[in-house]
């Protein structure tokens, strides 16, 4: 028995390397990697100085024979633009003299030709509402329950050129307005931009690859004007007009990476040919975590509304934070971690197998006591 | 918790338990109620005996009918919250060995019966106290004191009513204990989110002086029980005057040397043992958000498919342990419950089928294995060591309760539920590979494990024309 338990432990630990092999194959596809670089105000000479608090950040994340551009931008409400070009040398031209003035068209990629895609995600409002009755469900409070909503674009912003970081690619902007709400607090995002593919260390965890960056959003140490205040965002998206945008719920048995949370939202752009692939994506998972560390959740199209009925309010943390993806192409989906297929295959892979091999030593045994067993002749 | 009745079967069978029975004591003719020797008055000590137990059964699994509450009211997350399950546990790693040995030789069964009943009290109402005061330890010691009540107080159960029901109706008393005690858990799941909200709506708060409160009078059942203790310790006592009868003893003796003697095959089921109800009890306890968060049920509708298992194992142990009986073959039995509690993991873990059909399936499998499993004990171990074999499997039952029960909190809150699950898997995964290595044992050794009912009986015909 001994040596038939060694030989099945061997057999599964063989198993095991195996499936890690091959799961490793599986789950790693995703290995398109990209160069990122981060600018700050491109173009921008001397000759003109920006108002304080107004940035534009560059990222340009350059693949084999294509380009992705973010402008991440505080002038009017913070907005990430994402440009899709088929080519690896495209660049930028800022018009910063009408850029500064609000003009739309004073920002160019250039070859022009060269743009494959693009699509705009602007942070407009911030709404506070009271929940009296614990509902969490501000489509059915009466207007009296909402507070004046706070416009992101009359906000203060700070300096992104203090917050950037080229080696972690991140940069983070902060602001509120002069009220006195703000006065200890702020509403902050912070975008991440992505050579290649992997996760957060920080929940939720979202798994992004090459084609994508991420924005965390969180309100911090903000004075709510009600005891069971709770707040809203509201999102504006502006795409091609021949791309309509909509909002897919996906479930998934997979809440290893952000757990309890069994669901994934997409906001997709993809052409009314419903065979046609997805083009770009705004992804986020239904949570939004009270503390820097986890806890409840909801969406309703396009305002987010954080909080559930029976969650504390936010004056119970005087934090929010929400994390959501925007990319190109179609949204990266979570696959089971390697260690739970292993689990699972040694699990039930070293039964079975002692299965096998209990039942073989037993027909052998059988077989060598059979001579044994002949009874006597008379 | 629900591991301990079936211990009952053992008493019932391999036990000889002196029973003085003294008829002629009885001068003056009494009114059938109040005749101990009469079925009657029996009946009225069977209701008492078993409305001792409903308290602790009541109160043992407050934690998980009101999980979202305690989470939210003491502000936890779920590896403190399953502490709570984890300090009940603990004590009795070392109390299996010692609650008989206390009934039999220190209190006497009447005097231990109440002196647990008060242990579940106190522990109850130390843990509402707890909640009241926003206090999680002194919850953790609440419960610390109710599990030094609630596994002996079962024993005492039992004792009584092998006193008082031996050569009668004692299957019969059994089945009943047993049916009682899914009771007490199933109104517990059912009604606690109930009076929760009654008490919420009362105070007009929310937080810990709701839920203290909540627990305050869940308590009221531990008094209950109580007050059946010190009637039956009183009937019992009067009992013994009339009929001149001795105290029960559980007859349990515990000798921990026998270790050393303990064969392969009873470790093997040990290990059964411990990985199949590790899968189970902490399962129930975080059950309840899980269903809330996977299949977006509503609290009441997650609680009630919660204590399913609970409510198919009450009129389902009977009848599979009947089966059992009839059949033998105990182990491809524990393979086939081992076997459909895997699957009932695997669905809740991989799909979003319906968890009434998963939990259904968990709730019959359950019940099989608790037949099957307990009674092969006694095949593998002599009848002078049956004590230390049982103590010692429950024993470290416990142990590995308390636990998983930390390192299941642990991985909720780090790595969800999906692999929480998984976890769970792992754990029946053994008991499946000690059940197959258990039937190879014991086929190569020739074991009467996996014998059918039939081929037991002629075994035991022989063993018996031999000795004489």
């Amino acid at each position: 028995m001994a040596s038939t338990l060694g030989s099945a432990q061997l057999l599964s630990i063989l198993l095991f390397l195996i499936l890690q092999f091959v799961s490793g194959f599986i789950i790693n596809e995703d290995k398109y990697k990209r160069q990122v670089f981060l600018e700050l105000n491109p173009g921008l000479n001397s000759s003109i100085t920006p108002p304080p608090g107004v940035s534009l950040l560059h990222v340009r994340a350059v693949g084999a024979n294509d380009t992705l551009h973010y402008f991440f931008c505080s002038l009017g409400a913070p907005a990430l633009l994402l440009v899709h070009t088929n080519s690896s040398s495209s660049s930028v031209k800022v018009d910063w003299l009408r850029f500064l003035s609000g003009n739309a068209s004073s920002l160019q990629v250039e070859p022009k030709s060269s743009v494959q895609y693009s699509n705009a995600l602007i942070f407009t409002r911030l709404w506070e509402y009271e929940d009296a009755n614990d509902t969490a469900d501000p489509q059915h409070l009466p207007p009296s329950s909402f507070f004046p909503p706070y416009e992101l674009q009359d906000f203060t912003w700070g300096d992104l050129s203090e917050t950037m970081n080229a080696t972690s690619k991140t940069a983070k902007l902060c602001g509120g307005d002069s009220g006195p709400s703000f006065s200890n607090g702020s509403f902050c995002l912070q975008i991440s931009a992505f050579g290649s593919g992997g996760r957060d260390h920080d929940w939720p965890r979202l798994l992004h690859n090459a084609n994508s960056s991420q924005i965390k959003v969180w309100l911090d140490g903000v004075t709510a004007r009600s005891n069971k205040s709770r707040f809203s965002l509201e999102l504006q998206t502006v795409g091609r007009s021949d791309l309509p945008s909509r909002v897919d719920v996906l479930r998934s048995i997979d809440d290893e990476y952000t757990p309890s949370i069994f669901q994934v939202v997409q906001w997709v752009a993809s052409p009314v040919n419903s065979t046609s692939p997805v083009l770009g994506y705004t992804q986020w998972k239904p949570v939004a975590y009270r503390t820097a560390s986890p806890n409840g959740y909801q969406t309703s199209g396009l305002n987010v509304t954080f909080g559930i009925s029976g969650d504390p309010f936010y004056s119970a943390t005087n934090y929010l934070s929400w994390t959501l993806l925007v990319g190109l192409g179609s949204p990266p989906a979570d696959s089971f971690s390697p260690m739970v297929m292993g689990i699972i295959a040694v699990g039930l892979g070293t039964p079975l197998l002692l299965i096998l091999v209990g039942g073989i030593c037993v027909c052998v045994r059988k077989r060598e006591a059979k001579p044994l067993a002949y009874e006597p002749i008379n | 918790m629900a591991e301990r009745e079936e211990r009952q079967n053992l008493l019932d069978e391999y036990e000889s338990l002196p029973r003085p029975r003294d008829d002629n004591g009885s001068s003056r003719p009494m009114s059938a109620i109040c005749d101990p020797s009469r079925l009657p008055h029996r009946i009225v000590v069977l209701i008492f005996m078993c409305f001792l137990g409903f308290g602790s059964y009541f109160c043992y699994d407050n934690p998980a009918a009101l999980q979202t509450q305690v989470l939210q009211d003491m502000n936890l997350n779920t590896s403190k919250f399953m502490q709570l399950y984890a300090w009940y546990s603990w004590p009795n790693v070392i109390l299996c060995f010692l609650g008989g040995f206390l009934l039999d030789r220190v209190f006497g069964i009447r005097l231990g019966t109440v002196i647990f009943s008060l242990f579940v009290c106190a522990g109850q109402v130390i843990f509402a106290m707890g909640a009241l005061f926003n206090a999680f330890w002194l919850m953790e010691v609440g419960r610390f004191v109710f599990g030094i009540g609630g596994e002996s107080l079962a024993v005492a159960q039992n004792t009584y009513a092998v006193n008082w029901f031996k050569g009668k109706e004692l299957n019969l008393v059994f089945g009943l204990q047993l049916s009682m005690a899914r009771l007490g858990s199933t109104v517990n799941m059912n009604i606690m989110g109930w009076v929760y909200s009654r008490v919420q709506s009362m105070l007009v708060s929310t937080g810990h002086t709701t839920l203290g409160a909540s627990l305050m009078i869940a308590s009221a059942t531990c008094i209950f029980s109580l007050i059946c203790a010190l009637v039956l310790g009183f009937l019992d006592k009067r009992a013994e005057k009339i009929l001149n009868k001795e105290q029960g003893k559980t007859g349990e003796v515990i000798k921990l040397t026998d270790v050393k003697d303990f064969s392969l095959s009873l470790w093997l089921i040990f290990i059964i043992c411990v990985a199949y109800y590790v899968a189970i009890f902490p399962f129930i306890g975080l059950g309840q958000v899980f269903f809330i968060e996977k299949f977006n049920f509503s609290p009441a509708e997650a609680r009630a498919v919660n204590s399913i298992v609970y409510i198919i194992s009450a009129p389902a142990s009977p009848v599979l342990g009947f089966l059992v009986d009839k059949t033998g073959k105990n182990i491809i039995w524990v393979l086939c419950a081992v076997c459909s509690t895997l699957a009932a993991h695997m669905m809740l873990a991989f799909t979003f089928w319906n968890p009434w059909i998963a939990m259904s399936l968990l709730g019959v499998s359950y019940s099989l294995l608790a037949c099957a499993l307990w009674p092969m004990v006694a095949f593998v171990v002599p009848e002078h060591q049956l004590g230390t074999a049982y103590g010692f499997m429950q024993s470290i039952q416990n142990l590995g309760l308390a636990l998983i029960a930390m390192a299941a909190g642990a991985i909720l809150d780090s790595r969800g539920y999906l692999f929480l699950e998984v976890f769970f898997s792992a754990c029946i995964c053994l008991a499946l590979i000690a059940v197959v290595m258990l039937y190879f044992v014991d086929f190569l050794r020739g074991g009467e494990l996996n014998l059918s009912a039939s081929a037991r009986a002629k075994l035991q015909k022989s063993s018996a024309s031999d000795s004489e």
